[in-house]
């Protein structure tokens, strides 16, 4: 695999993103075949040398390399067909066009097998790159990485005789394309039969990092000289964030030079305050989930008592000792994060980046010139503008108080008022939720949002229904009241609103560029997450469409490719699960009844509430509560829900199964893991009930549906 | 679809001339999971149907038993109930980093969790029972006999026999744990009086390392014993990938509990102290409770099977069939009598399937594969298809291995030393995920969605494709990236160890 990793074929294929948009308006629609493409190639490397010559004096870098190897590289694109196609194909992703050349056949043999080659060599070779973001926030598994890595290296050692491949081929990167690509495509090829030499190869690169480093340098060298635009960067990221580092680590993997910027570190985000690792590890997931573990345990107290614990005294809480031992994991994950970057050979430049231009980034005045920009600066939580609300707290402030709240006042229905309501309760706060609505978790599955609310009441939190905040009144002694429509409470030690988070889009310089931003300030980007100016990106909270840290690293990976592996990637967003880790917590994946009823008409439920066993014992009055939604036509699982202990790790299995397309059929097939409360998922038979919206002559039978649902 | 044909040939020859003489279409022995499923399957198919089974107590013997059988009264439910309790005692330790200030003296009280488990059987107990008697099935509550291939015999408490007769039998009567054949056997227990000991004893020596035995061992762990595991091999839970059994070796240990690989039971003498329990080794253990979990064997002893000649194999597992049919014709056999696979929901797979060919029309085999199952060791196993040493022998090509070994968010605060581990094991050739592993908290849980996929034949890029929930630790299934191993077809895997 060196030989795709060394030999760098990317000049032209990276260059080609430069200026998609350009290169379409002058191909149009006559790229059909050869020479139309040959044509294409050639007008637009003039663009770009055109561009090159007026960019040339504001680079800080001098041309890297003589012109004969620029000429030869750019020749290279011109003439070779599969360069030719890969150009079009990245011409037309900002457009969101199909592919442009379909009929020609030979450049798609040459695109599959050169895509296959790619795809077989990241699925086997990612071995040392460190895993990153989901790894770390339960705690750097690369400390394990040590045993993994002796194997790898004793596999290194046997195949060393193949690493001098690399050099061999980066050298002939300066042939004309043809000849490098059949020769890159055979070598590949006489590489694939015995895959684990092939496979280790890359391992041994990544292994010995001087080797690895000085290789990529090389390629890159090579490819940044071949460039004629001398950026600094081919990738400038501001915001490392989950996404920002994903797509960052990524590009430099895959031989772009990438910077990266961030705020210097806070567990408060503002303008000027941010951190290395972003809101998922800094001021969401991970603290979050900390303060969850943390309060569940009074829970856990009073379900002891069931099973024969006592104590002699009540068990109290120290809020302090939270904060501090959270604190310094959060500390200890920021600078894994620092480190993971660096050893990606990320720059890490710290301060607040600017988008000057399309190409360069300001951060703290010294200017950065980039071929692509990408924008990954997450959200921020939005309190609405009413009297007094100055002395309301946000989620950043609520992870980070000095002290546990006495009486707390928490303002909204979504995930993160129910998940704070829930810390809040478990470590004996008196909680209060005002909800606008009659239920909470708007856009959940009704049945869903009833029995949360059910639940979360019962373990003691007051909702206030259809109340919306007004003003915020502090009180002489200090204390604050919350006045709504309804009437004003009053007592409370801390108001917390978690009415919303809002992209970090203002002061970054997107209007200035012409970055097209929506009504709520998210970045608008197309399916490749391309902004619309062509050379500026955004994934992640900052582009609002899901706003999770597992979509951001999808993202971050999608862009990756398709700007630095000549991958076009969209990232996928079907059937994403998630969770909301209130008390009890939920998963879901999937359409909601609701959504289902809409999309398909004719679905059938099936729903299970019962008392687990541990509740059973320990008398509490918990329960649980589970559902999928499945089509009446196709016996596709279209959703599946769950509230009780453990749903949110239950449920990502069963993403796995309902993200691959499979029916209730194959539900009902799989054997039970006994006694769990999952395996209730597997032995749902009949369906509570059918909602029928076409003709019945057109849907399924009663007896059918019992055929299939009772196997 | 020949046995399809010939079975419903044997059907309806029967049913043409001797349907209306039978006092029951079936009958069956044994009130546990997979008789009670295929009692209910049966009448609720119309089927006219009569079960007996032994008086409940919780402690099984020649004379007793009870409707729920080993799963609910000695098995699955009593020991999670324990473990629930037994896990208390780690959480408790982990909570003060949290932030919680526990008093110094936290008294458990084994006495009431026995009796709130012993409330909870008895209870199920008698929901199996309304469950069955709403089926229309007619409960009898006595030995079962077999006097004929198609008569039985229920022996009632007070001793008066019943005899009736059915168009089928179905032998459902379960297994019973096994005392092995040393000296001073008699002062051991088997898991049956585990779950119903008077005190907690403070030492114990578990002999066996199967899934009872650690289950056991952590259980009485986490309530503060002192414990010994001695067994055979060199790692617990043979059978188990082995790279697992290593983990859950580890995290035994990290728990407190001490290992005696490779060690037999030599003797137990009864002393002043308690028992002296003296291994093949020459070592010394002392212990208040020997519990011996090195085996169950099939209950069929009693069924008076010669008379109508039912094969039984060396064990006495009832040799059965695909469709759970022994070699009488008119008599089956489902569950761990027959020692195919002893699960509770494999039993539960059986006895529908029975219900399904004998009373539904739809002749069907049941699938032993990619079935997934859990040990509730603290922390616990989960499992799904082939291990790595199985998926070695058995494909074509070569084997890729994705592990992941990571602290777990909860313990980068409680500062507890234990590494949650998941393997994935895929052929490489056609990316099939061939297995699934996974040893850490919530891993039973976690395991039955991805057992699904796998039953399914998911690749690993659906998994890849697939988006995690974050931050639990199910995500680590989805989010393997890179290969740990690549095992090149023709390696032999190493032995047991």
């Amino acid at each position: 695999m060196a030989s795709i990793f060394a030999s760098t074929t990317t000049p032209s294929i990276t260059r080609a993103g430069l200026l998609p948009k350009r290169a379409l308006g002058v191909s149009s629609s006559t790229v059909l075949g050869l020479p139309a493409m040959g044509k294409m190639g050639r007008v637009r490397c003039s663009m770009e040398e055109g561009k090159a010559c007026s960019h040339e004096s504001k680079s800080k870098m001098g041309m890297g390399m003589g012109a004969s190897l620029m000429a030869a590289a750019m020749a290279a694109s011109m003439s070779s067909p599969a360069m030719a196609l890969v150009d079009e194909r990245l011409s037309t992703e900002g457009t969101g066009l199909p592919f442009g050349l379909s009929n020609n056949l030979l450049g798609w043999i040459l695109f599959a097998v050169f895509g296959l080659i790619w795809a077989l060599y990241f699925v086997y070779t990612s071995d040392l790159e460190e895993d990153e973001e989901s790894g770390l926030t339960q705690t750097s598994k690369k400390e394990e990485e040590g045993e993994g890595e002796s194997v790898t290296k004793k596999m290194a050692v046997a195949t060393s005789l193949t690493v001098t491949t690399p050099k061999k081929l980066s050298s002939l990167s300066s042939l004309s394309s043809p000849t490098l690509h059949s020769l890159f495509f055979s070598k590949a090829l006489s590489f694939s039969p015995s895959s684990s030499s092939f496979l280790s190869l890359r391992k041994t690169l990544l292994l010995s990092p001087s080797h690895h480093t000085r290789t990529r340098r090389r390629s890159f060298t090579l490819s940044a000289s071949a460039n004629p635009h001398n950026y600094d960067f081919d990738l400038f990221t501001i915001g490392a964030g989950s996404g920002g580092v994903r797509a960052s680590r990524f590009a430099a993997n895959y031989g772009a030079s990438v910077a990266i910027c961030e705020l210097p570190f806070s567990t408060i985000s503002s303008d000027v305050t941010g951190g290395v690792g972003g809101t998922c590890v800094l001021r969401g997931c991970v603290p979050k989930k900390l303060l969850v573990y943390s309060s569940k345990y009074s829970h856990e107290f009073e379900e002891s008592n069931g099973f024969g614990w006592k104590y002699e005294s009540e068990p109290k809480h120290d809020w302090s000792t939270l904060i501090a031992n959270k604190n310094a994991e959060l500390q200890r994950l920021t600078g894994i994060y620092k480190n993971i970057l660096k050893n990606s050979n990320v720059q890490l430049i710290e301060g607040r980046g600017k988008i000057v231009d399309p190409h360069t980034v300001d951060v703290d005045g010294k200017l950065y010139t980039a071929r692509h920009i990408l924008v990954s600066v997450g959200g921020r939580p939005f309190i609405p503008d009413i009297p007094g609300s100055e002395h309301a707290i946000d989620s950043d402030a609520a992870l980070d108080l000095p002290s546990k709240p006495e009486k707390i006042a928490i303002v909204g229905g979504g995930y993160i008022a129910l998940e704070f309501a829930g810390i809040f309760n478990g470590l004996k706060s008196d909680v209060h939720v005002f909800i606008r609505q009659k239920k909470v978790l708007r856009g959940f599955d009704e049945e869903i949002r009833d029995f949360v609310g059910e639940q979360m009441a019962l373990r003691g939190i007051e909702f206030h229904t259809e109340e919306s905040p007004q003003a915020v009144v502090k009180s002489a002694d200090g204390s604050l009241s919350l006045k709504t429509n309804k009437g004003t409470v009053e007592g409370f030690s801390h108001i917390m609103f978690a009415t919303g988070r809002k992209p970090n889009t203002k002061n970054i310089g997107l209007e200035s560029v012409g970055v097209k931003i929506d009504k709520k300030g998210a970045i608008e980007v197309n399916e490749y997450s391309q902004s619309s100016v062509p050379s500026i990106w955004a994934v992640g909270d900052v582009t609002d469409r899901i706003n999770l840290t597992p979509v951001a690293l999808m993202e971050g990976v999608a862009l990756a490719k398709t700007l630095f592996l000549n991958e076009p990637t969209k990232p996928e967003y079907s059937y994403v699960p998630s969770a909301v880790f209130s008390q009890p917590p939920i998963g879901q994946v999937g359409l909601t009844e609701e959504q289902a009823v809409e999309q398909y008409g004719d679905v059938d439920i099936f729903t299970s509430n019962f008392r687990p066993l541990k509740a059973t014992l320990s008398g509490l009055p918990d329960r649980t509560f589970m559902k999928l939604i499945v089509c009446a036509k196709t016996n596709k699982v279209l959703g599946l829900h769950m509230c009780g202990e453990d749903s949110p790790e239950i449920t990502q299995g069963f993403a796995v199964a309902i993200k691959a397309g499979l029916t209730k059929a194959d539900f009902d097939a799989t054997v039970g893991i006994h006694p769990t409360a999952a395996e209730e998922f597997v032995t749902m038979r009949t369906p509570t009930r059918k909602i029928r919206k076409t003709n019945p002559s057109e849907g399924r039978s009663e007896s059918e549906v019992k055929a299939v649902a009772g196997t | 679809m020949e046995s399809r044909k010939m079975l419903s040939e044997a059907e309806t020859n029967k049913s043409a001339d001797q349907v209306a003489s039978f006092d029951f279409d079936l009958f069956v022995i044994g009130g546990g999971s997979g008789g009670v499923r295929a009692a209910r399957f049966s009448a609720n198919f119309g089927a006219k149907v009569g079960i007996c089974e032994l008086p409940y107590h919780p402690i099984s013997s020649d004379k007793h038993g009870g409707f729920g059988g080993t799963c609910v009264i000695r098995g699955c439910v009593p020991k999670k109930i324990l473990v629930y309790g037994g896990t208390f005692g780690g959480d408790l330790e982990d909570a003060r980093n949290f932030g919680w200030e526990l008093s110094e003296k936290i008294d458990f009280n084994w006495k009431k969790l026995l009796q709130k488990k012993t409330d909870e059987i008895s209870r199920l107990n008698g929901v199996y029972k309304r469950l069955l008697s709403s089926a229309g099935v007619k409960t009898f509550e006595g030995q079962g006999k077999i006097t004929g291939p198609n008569e039985v015999e229920v022996t009632q408490i007070d001793g008066t026999k019943l005899s009736y007769t059915a168009k089928h039998i179905l032998i459902a009567t379960g297994s019973r744990a096994q005392f092995p054949n040393i000296p001073g056997q008699e002062l051991g227990i088997t898991s049956d009086e585990a779950l119903s000991l008077e005190e907690i004893p403070k030492r114990v020596v578990v002999h066996g390392a199967g899934y009872i035995a650690v289950e056991f061992a952590s259980i009485w762990r986490g309530m503060g014993s002192e414990v010994h595991l001695v067994y055979r091999k060199e790692l617990p839970l043979r059978g188990f990938d082995d790279e697992m059994r290593a983990v859950v070796a580890k995290n035994l240990e990290g728990r407190g509990i001490v290992l005696h690989p490779s060690t037999n039971l030599a003797q137990l003498i009864k002393t002043e102290d308690g028992i002296k329990v003296i291994t093949d080794h020459g070592e010394e253990l002392m212990a208040d409770t020997v519990l011996f979990a090195t085996g169950r064997a099939p209950n069929s002893k009693r069924l008076n099977l010669e008379a109508v000649g039912v094969q039984v194999d060396k064990i006495g597992a009832i040799k059965v069939d695909e469709y759970s049919r022994t070699n009488v014709p008119s008599i089956w056999a489902i569950g761990d009598v027959t020692n195919r696979m002893n699960l509770t929901p494999v039993a539960l797979m059986e006895g529908t399937y029975f219900a399904n060919t004998v009373f539904g029309n739809r002749p069907s085999k049941p699938d032993y594969s990619n079935i997934p199952c859990a040990v509730f060791c603290n922390p616990p196993l989960s499992c799904v298809g082939l291990s790595e040493e199985q998926a070695i022998k058995q494909a074509n090509g070569d084997v890729l291995v994705f592990t992941s070994s990571f602290n777990p968010m909860k313990n980068t605060i409680s500062g507890r030393q234990e590494k949650t581990v998941m393997k994935l094991v895929v052929d490489a050739a056609t990316d099939k995920v061939l297995g699934a592993s996974m040893c850490g908290p919530d891993a039973p849980e976690i395991m039955q969605g991805i057992a699904i996929a796998l039953k399914c034949g998911a690749t690993k890029a659906q998994f890849d494709t697939t988006v995690g929930i974050h931050p639990s630790s199910a995500e680590e299934f989805v989010t393997m990236r890179s290969v740990t191993r690549r095992i090149p077809v023709g390696t032999t895997p190493k032995t047991n160890l």
